[in-house]
């Protein structure tokens, strides 16, 4: 039906059996000859001065290779990209979390005994944990030379007049929003094996989302160390989970470096679950506080969005997911006024990064919650109201994205559809919806935005492309198989993708953005043109036709109209080889896409294009307990086309999940600073049983510039979940949870209070 | 993980031995979900475990038929009693209390003597025991003797059995006619949780169908211990049974609790759950009861 053989195929993931079977080797496998283990401390308190430090009973212990406090840190060695974070602390600590002190021994045991008798004598100084409490004049101070708690960020923008158009609005709502710390969860914890040749050139397994960055900040702490010029080397083991945790380097990573440095010896850090939850980075907890207004007809007039941040004690990228909100709080919607400003604070709780969506379903909990109260004010049914202020493809939006393909209207009707259909609401039943805007076309988030390729053909008709992308379960490996067979007319078990070494791979900025399938795919479809216009130029000379009359499908070159004139792709490409001044078939290419960085008022077009898409939910409220239990689940997704459709539904489904837990029950939660809730016991992750029906409807737009016209679907399937609950719940029992994770609690008291007020 | 040696006894007595031998470097072990944890997490470290699981004939699971009593052997799993289809007809509490515990992995190792004996206020398997007033038979070093699983627990980790003491099985006496029990664990999720509180009904009623006879409102994570909540128990025997008495009932039990704040959940939520939960559960049993009554009408 598309015209295309491979394209559009549910092809099973690539290393599903190894995967199923236990071949797959994970980080936790990586073990090499002669291997160090480490362990490291952390802070006993969330703010303190370390007074004095005692490492010889460590030393002492047999099997204790090495043992590196603050004071083994070069004094330049800092990670993150505001550098407010050495590797080992010296001198102070600002969060449970911050490392002390490393340990390599023989054995996990031994440096983990070897932990245990380090002696740190602290001070323990006055904490802050409310970022808005830490924004006041005589608050703690977190980090002193930095003189306040308050970033220097630039998250601030406005685009027309809000205080104009707020004048002229028929209809205003205003609110606070909060939402609070949540993890990652990778089945694989966090982990890094260094080592070092006898040239002092450096090794680093690691399951990192960015090889090309990682390489950098290793390269960095290499020049730290007084070894400038030499290489670092990054390879990359099968990620069990990223979801952006693997966005930036980590103290571990640094630390193993260090150690291994010391020890000459290869070193491997590997958390255990507690330590993943306790030194990992969360999603970015934000207070919301939005108003929005309309005119009579229902057309949004403008949005107002101040924010706050809770930062942490130090500062990963979770400090930067401003500048990913300002894409839904522009440009979700029609809204000609636009008014944002964020502050990131520093406190003594621990610190964010990367998470699937980077801001967005921050943001969009908020605007999208909003949006339904504004709809009620203004006396219009919440999915008109969605339609009267849809995006449109030719749009462009106040911050200067320019919408090319996009299916928003088509992903409400589908949602609408699909949800209407069922058995009339019971009562404490409700609907919700919620829609969401995101970059469909990677991000210039760094200086390139780019990925390259590297295509060789063997004798025997097979491919090995070399991509800079990463698959980290997400199914990149299979987004290029299939898009590099669909070009060469192969199939998809021709291709082996190779994506998981910096010294044979090309360069990308990493997998975040979603831009994988459309960054990587596309480089991967011009290495594979390039490769076909070689072949196809080998064949016209052979069939003496031009290379126009030839077509590639399956495995074989063959003349257009001309059945006689054929011949396997093997066959050709061994001519090709075993000829006089032979040719082997190899090509390459670098796609950066033409997205634009953030100018100084963050006007851009930061995406070639953008991926839309709608949520809605039915749920029953159980206004005795609060309980919400998710009936129906509709998702329908803009994504240009779908590569792989099975693929991309365990995207949504995945992500559906995912927003579940954000919208509904999971929560680090933390107390003074500690986390009271390090283990899957009471870090209520979805389970399998918990999983809900959902229907995926696939809305295809076949974009432009998409390799055969896909967008990225990664994170937008988490990203419009939590308000689409929240607007269902108050559909159901007209109580509306403004604060998440919904949990019975909040729930129930909302219905009692609201039974009081009665 | 600290080392330990594995001790796998042929017969209960042996086991005794083997305490006897070891004393406190040594840590009995059932189906090892909790034990095997707690090692691992260093919360215990034993120099022996002793594998209970090898011994023969701990793992008996039958009603006899002239007394109408019923044996459950310490070892049976969750699983077992899962999948019995006595235990889901006759014993509905017993089959709502272990169908929920942890997951299928879970079910299939553990064990409900170890989910006694590993004594957490949130044990789901001690509310169905309790309500069913079955009695504990230990047998230890100073021979055998028997406790009322109600008087088992004295504080968190903590039961009466004394050093060296196995629970070889439950025995559960007759149930009366026109028994109807019901469990719920109310948590977060589906799987893999931990109740925020855990509520056991089980009615007895008279031949009316509707005044109540016997009443047992057990609760988990309401005190340190599992336990009953007797104020509530009194208030319904004697009385026919509606939905506004057993709110009654509920609310007793609630104010008699001791529930807490914790990570997982609020003390006032948790009183609400046992106001609603007593009443719903109370309703389940009444259903039951009345089913059971339709069809024994149908066949008479």
């Amino acid at each position: 039906m598309s015209g295309y053989n491979i394209v559009g195929q549910r092809v099973p993931k690539l290393d599903a059996a190894q995967k199923a079977m236990g071949r797959a080797e994970y980080i936790q496998d990586v073990k090499l000859p002669g291997m160090l283990y480490g362990k490291i401390l952390y802070s006993k308190y969330a703010h303190a001065k370390i007074t004095a430090m005692d490492i010889s009973r460590a030393l002492a212990l047999p099997g204790v290779h090495a043992v590196l406090t603050g004071k083994d840190i070069p004094p330049k060695m800092r990670m993150g990209f505001y550098k407010d974070n050495p590797p080992l602390k010296a001198d102070k600590v600002c969060c449970f979390r911050d490392e002390v002190a490393a340990v390599a021994a023989v054995s996990e045991q031994v440096a983990k005994k070897a932990v245990s008798l380090i002696e740190v004598e602290y001070e323990v100084l006055p904490a802050v944990f409310d970022p808005e409490a830490a924004m006041e004049k005589d608050a703690t101070l977190v980090h002193e030379a930095h003189k306040t708690n308050v970033l220097k960020l630039p998250w601030k923008l406005h685009y027309g007049d809000v205080e104009a158009a707020e004048k002229d609005s028929a209809f205003v709502v205003e609110d606070r929003f909060t939402t609070t710390w949540v993890t990652h969860c990778c089945l694989s914890t966090s982990g890094a094996v260094a080592l070092f040749d006898a040239s002092d050139n450096l090794t680093v397994y690691s399951n990192t989302q960015i090889p090309s960055l990682a390489q950098k900040d290793f390269l960095e702490t290499l020049g730290a160390m007084g070894l400038k010029g030499k290489r670092v080397r990054v390879i990359k083991p099968v990620i069990g989970g990223g979801f952006g945790s693997k966005l930036d380097t980590y103290a571990y990573e640094h630390i193993a470096i260090l150690l291994a440095h010391k020890c000459r010896k290869p070193v491997k850090i590997l958390f255990d679950r507690k330590e993943e939850f306790e030194a990992t980075s969360t999603r970015q907890p934000t207070v919301i506080y939005i108003r929005q207004g309309c005119d009579k007809e229902g057309h949004l007039t403008f949005r107002d969005i101040r924010m706050v941040l809770d930062n942490g004690g130090r500062t990963s990228w979770g400090a930067t997911t401003p500048s990913v909100m300002m894409m839904p709080i522009t440009s979700l919607y029609r809204v000609p006024n636009v008014r944002y400003n964020a502050k990131c604070v520093y406190t003594n709780n621990t610190y964010s990064q990367a998470m699937r969506g980077y801001g967005n379903p921050q943001a969009t909990f908020a605007i999208e919650s909003c949006m339904d109260m504004l709809a009620q004010k203004a006396g219009i049914d919440p999915v008109a109201f969605r339609r009267i202020n849809q995006n449109e493809p030719g749009d462009e939006t106040p911050q200067g994205f320019k919408i090319t393909s996009c299916g928003l209207a088509q992903c409400i009707d589908a949602v609408e559809k699909e949800l209407t259909q069922g058995s009339p609401l019971e009562d404490g039943e409700g609907i919700g919806y919620a829609s969401l805007i995101h970059v469909g076309g990677g991000a210039r988030i760094y200086k390139s935005d780019g990925c390259g390729a590297i295509l060789k053909m063997d004798d025997y008709g097979r491919v090995d492309i070399f991509t800079g992308g990463t698959d980290m379960g997400q199914g990149l490996d299979n987004m290029i198989a299939q898009i590099v067979a669909e070009e060469l007319g192969l199939l998809a078990e021709d291709i082996n993708v190779v994506h998981s070494d910096t010294d044979v791979c090309p360069w990308d900025v990493g997998a975040h953005a979603s831009r994988s399938t459309f960054v990587a795919g596309n480089a991967a479809l011009g290495a594979a043109r390039r490769a076909k216009q070689t072949l196809l130029a080998f064949g016209a000379k052979l069939f003496e036709v031009a290379p126009e009359d030839l077509v590639m499908e399956n495995r074989t070159v063959s003349v257009k109209n001309d059945p006689e004139k054929t011949m396997p792709v093997d066959k050709l490409l061994r001519k090709a080889h075993f000829s006089p001044g032979g040719t082997m078939l190899m090509a390459d290419y670098f796609y950066d896409p033409p997205n634009e960085n953030m100018g100084k008022d963050f006007r851009c077009n930061l995406s070639v294009t953008y991926s839309f898409g709608v949520h809605g939910v039915r749920v029953h409220v159980d206004k005795e307990t609060g309980k919400v239990l998710v009936k129906n689940y509709v998702a329908a997704h803009d994504v240009g086309r779908a590569i792989n459709p099975m693929l991309l539904e365990g995207q949504v489904y995945g992500g559906v999940i995912m927003g579940l837990g954000y919208a509904l029950s999971e929560e680090v939660m933390i107390k003074d600073g500690q986390i009271k809730n390090p283990n899957f016991r009471d870090y209520k992750l979805f389970t399998a049983k918990d999983a809900v029906p959902i229907m995926a409807p696939v809305i295809e737009t076949h974009d432009p510039d998409g390799p055969f016209g896909a967008k990225g679907i990664g994170e937008p399937g988490c990203v419009p979940t939590a308000p689409a609950v929240a607007n269902a719940i108050y559909n159901a029992v007209g109580v509306r949870i403004k604060d998440l994770p919904i949990t019975p609690e909040k729930v129930l008291a909302a219905i009692q209070e609201q039974s009081k007020g009665s | 993980m600290k080392p330990f040696t594995l001790l796998t006894p042929a017969t209960v007595e042996e086991a005794v031995a083997m305490f006897g031998q070891h004393k406190e470097t040594a840590r009995y072990m059932a189906g090892g979900t909790d034990v095997i944890v707690k090692v691992k997490e260093g919360w215990m470290g034993p120099d022996y475990l002793i594998n209970l699981k090898q011994i023969p004939g701990l793992d008996e699971l039958h009603k006899n038929e002239n007394t109408g009593e019923l044996t459950i052997g310490s070892l049976v799993t969750h699983a077992m009693l899962e999948q019995s289809l006595l235990i889901r007809n006759e014993y509905p509490i017993i089959y709502d209390a272990v169908s929920n515990i942890g997951s299928l992995q879970v079910r299939n190792m553990g064990t409900i003597g170890g989910n006694l004996i590993n004594a957490v206020p949130s044990a789901d398997g001690a509310i169905p025991l309790i309500a069913l007033d079955g009695t504990a038979l230990l047998a230890g070093p100073a021979g055998e003797r028997s406790v009322p699983v109600k008087d088992l627990f004295v504080k968190p980790y903590e039961t009466v059995l004394t050093p060296g003491e196995i629970l070889r099985k439950i025995t559960i006496p007759a149930q009366a006619k026109r028994t109807g029990s019901a469990y719920i664990k109310f948590g977060r999720r589906a799987a893999m949780e931990l109740p925020l509180i855990g509520i056991g009904v089980l009615l007895v009623v008279d031949e009316d169908l509707v005044t109540c006879t016997r009443a047992r409102i057990c609760l988990g994570v309401a005190g340190p211990t599992p336990r009953r909540a007797q104020k509530a128990e009194d208030l319904l025997e004697g009385k026919p049974v509606t939905a506004t008495l057993l709110t009654e009932a509920g609310t007793l039990a609630a104010e008699e609790s001791q529930v807490r704040d914790s990570v997982r959940g609020q003390a006032w939520h948790r009183k609400e759950m046992i106001r609603v939960q007593v009443r719903r559960m109370g309703i389940k049993c009444l259903d039951i009861i009345n089913q059971k009554a339709q069809q024994t009408g149908r066949q008479v």
